[in-house]
């Protein structure tokens, strides 16, 4: 995995805003991924004892990824839980549409034992772009808190 | 710019041209941006008016451009970048012709403001300050994936959602009077549950009687007799001075009202296609307001905004709970009533010359001047409350509304501050607890549940509330009433 991501400072002044990218797509939907896990709490303070499946299908990756970061943000306030990792898999099928299976790990909030950062409301189409430079993916993505 | 007849040698942070039209109104004309179909106006004073950013020239131009706009655009002195309008936004569209669209009323729809008021002294409260605050904070839980003790099925969100906080005070939350100083008497009528989609009723049955977090908070506030400014006002709506203690809770309904923004924004998007309408940002997603999808966005805004009106009535029962365990006391013996409730996050229809109006407001407060048919009658001789939070470490104000702002602003005015700095700015440049003891050694308890957010929070990562509130003033559209300064604090 040569996935990475990082904040931005001065994107979205009362959000926050952040750039991933990955050596292919499925790298760049992880490090988005876990952006967003970021955002919310310190996965290293957040145990595994919640798990969710997801499937989404689209012919558009980008609203792939977008539809799919917004289930995390759906998952957080519904569950009532945040998280500490993800696996993905995203295949391109035969009719040009791509399958994403993703599994949320987490566990419910308690601000005692975890490191609880920004609830994270919903995701954001304000400067939204997922492209493809030189082999490498990259996406900007602006949360509304 | 530097342009004769425009804004002199002032330095602005657009190529636009600016005109001034008194010293707290600015104006873009119709000439500055292809498609344009009013004016743009600002509220600021020119101290303000240079810090704003680009993003604010921007917007208010694009929002001008959308169908059916009418007399001009606002944006209000706290203004800032938003997604798609500005935040301090005030478009109005005609019922008919024009459009509704997410992006003018904010993801956090009926985000608001609530002040009650007590017959306590900042002597009574301060030697129970730390155990009232801890109490608070135990009561009306906060933060990230933060759930209320308010336990709902779907049949009774539907209710929270069609009455509002009526719903709220027939369980007990609260008294029958509380209804009477809440905008709309907490309820907006007429709406259709059936709107919503079940995303959003999974994301908010839990959330009732929660804060949230960002820059939502619960404060306890003090009034001295030398920050009211206007005291026949002051008065009429119970704020003595004397260091009197008020509480003030501002939020919204929560990720509820995020989706609903979220699912319509999708729907909007492909209703675009379908009635030609073309945006100068993705944001704007738009539809008719008097099409099915326009009037489908409109009853699912107003579930979530009776929502938010039963999230701060919730809250207020709890808080009510709280002073009375803390100080013995009952709510009734303290004298907790409200002084009003109003939303900064909403779209109304509103009779103004031009007809029948959609007025979108988007961390912008209505500000209805006395002798308003839709105030009820403890506010007609003075105007409505309009409730303005400031940072959680400069204090906050609360003001009238005017003649004036019906006259210019479609009974319009500011809101809050207003962020300058980026919540990645901040917090490099303050650790959360390092700001928590700064402020408890200038007598400002606070209790967060995350030490970022907290620092993300920080009075210098906001414009000056007294500047705003001077240039509202100045301009006629509110008048300053008394100043609030806070000694407690809960954030999310």
């Amino acid at each position: 995995m040569s996935h990475s991501f990082y904040f931005l400072d001065d994107i979205a002044i009362a959000d926050l805003a952040f750039d991933a990218s990955g050596n292919s797509l499925q790298e760049l939907f992880h490090g988005a991924t876990c952006a967003v896990i970021e955002a919310l709490a310190d996965p290293g303070t957040v145990g595994a004892t919640w798990r969710q499946t997801i499937e989404r299908t689209d012919e558009d990756p980008a609203e792939l990824l977008f539809d799919w970061l917004s289930d995390l943000v759906y998952w957080k306030d519904a569950a009532g839980v945040v998280f500490s990792r993800t696996e993905l898999t995203l295949t391109c099928q035969d009719h040009g549409c791509w399958k994403l299976t993703g599994v949320l790990y987490g566990e419910p909030v308690n601000g005692s034992a975890q490191t609880l950062r920004s609830d994270v409301k919903g995701i954001t189409k304000h400067l939204y772009q997922l492209s493809q430079n030189g082999g490498r993916w990259t996406v900007r993505v602006v949360l509304d808190v | 710019m530097d342009s004769a007849g425009g804004v002199g040698r002032m330095k602005l942070n657009t190529k636009m041209r600016v005109n001034r039209i008194t010293d707290e109104v600015w104006e873009i004309p119709m000439t500055e941006k292809s498609g344009m179909l009013v004016p743009a106006r600002i509220y600021a004073t020119p101290t303000i008016l240079r810090s704003m950013d680009a993003g604010v020239f921007e917007q208010v131009t694009n929002v001008a451009c959308l169908p059916g706009v009418r007399r001009y655009v606002l944006c209000m002195p706290d203004g800032h970048w938003g997604y798609g309008f500005p935040i301090g936004g005030v478009a109005a569209f005609d019922v008919r012709t024009g459009i509704i669209s997410p992006g003018g009323v904010g993801y956090d729809v009926n985000c608001g403001m609530r002040l009650i008021r007590t017959n306590l002294t900042r002597e009574d409260v301060q030697p129970y300050l730390e155990q009232l605050m801890t109490e608070l904070f135990r009561r009306v839980p906060a933060g990230v994936g933060a759930s209320g003790f308010v336990r709902l099925d779907h049949a009774s969100f539907d209710e929270v959602m069609t009455r509002g906080a009526r719903w709220c005070i027939e369980r007990g939350f609260g008294w029958h009077r509380d209804l009477e100083a809440i905008e709309e008497g907490g309820c907006i009528a007429g709406v259709d549950p059936s709107t919503v989609s079940d995303q959003a009723r999974n994301r908010g049955m839990n959330q009732l009687g929660t804060l949230g977090s960002g820059n939502h908070y619960l404060e306890v506030q003090v009034v001295s007799t030398d920050r009211v400014f206007d005291q026949e006002t002051a008065l009429a709506w119970g704020i003595t001075g004397h260091d009197q203690i008020v509480v003030m809770v501002h939020c919204g309904s929560r990720g509820f009202g995020h989706q609903v923004a979220s699912d319509y924004l999708k729907v909007f998007e492909k209703a675009m296609r379908r009635y030609g309408i073309s945006v100068k940002d993705q944001q704007l997603a738009c539809a008719p307001f008097a099409s099915v999808e326009g009037q489908d966005y409109f009853s699912a805004m107003n579930c979530a905004a009776n929502t938010a009106f039963a999230n701060r009535q919730v809250i207020t029962h709890q808080i009510r709970e709280a002073f009375s365990a803390v100080l013995g006391r009952s709510a009734e013996e303290m004298e907790m009533e409200l002084v009003y409730d109003v939303a900064h996050n909403i779209a109304k229809v509103e009779r103004y010359p031009e007809g029948d109006l959609v007025v979108h407001r988007k961390g912008s407060t209505r500000a209805l001047g006395p002798g308003s048919p839709e105030l009820p009658p403890q506010y007609r001789t003075t105007g409505q409350p309009v409730i303005c939070g400031g940072s959680m470490e400069t204090g906050s104000y609360l003001l009238a509304g005017t003649h004036g702002a019906m006259q210019d602003t479609f009974a319009s005015t500011m809101h809050g501050a207003g962020r300058t700095m980026s919540r990645a700015q901040a917090k490099k440049s303050i650790r959360g607890e390092q700001l928590q003891q700064e402020m408890k050694r200038r007598g400002i308890l606070v209790k967060a549940v995350s030490m970022s957010g907290l620092a993300e929070e920080a009075g210098f990562a906001y414009k000056d509330i007294s500047e705003v509130v001077e240039t509202v003033d100045r301009a006629g559209i509110t008048k300053k009433v008394a100043e609030l300064r806070p000694i407690g604090n809960i954030k999310g």
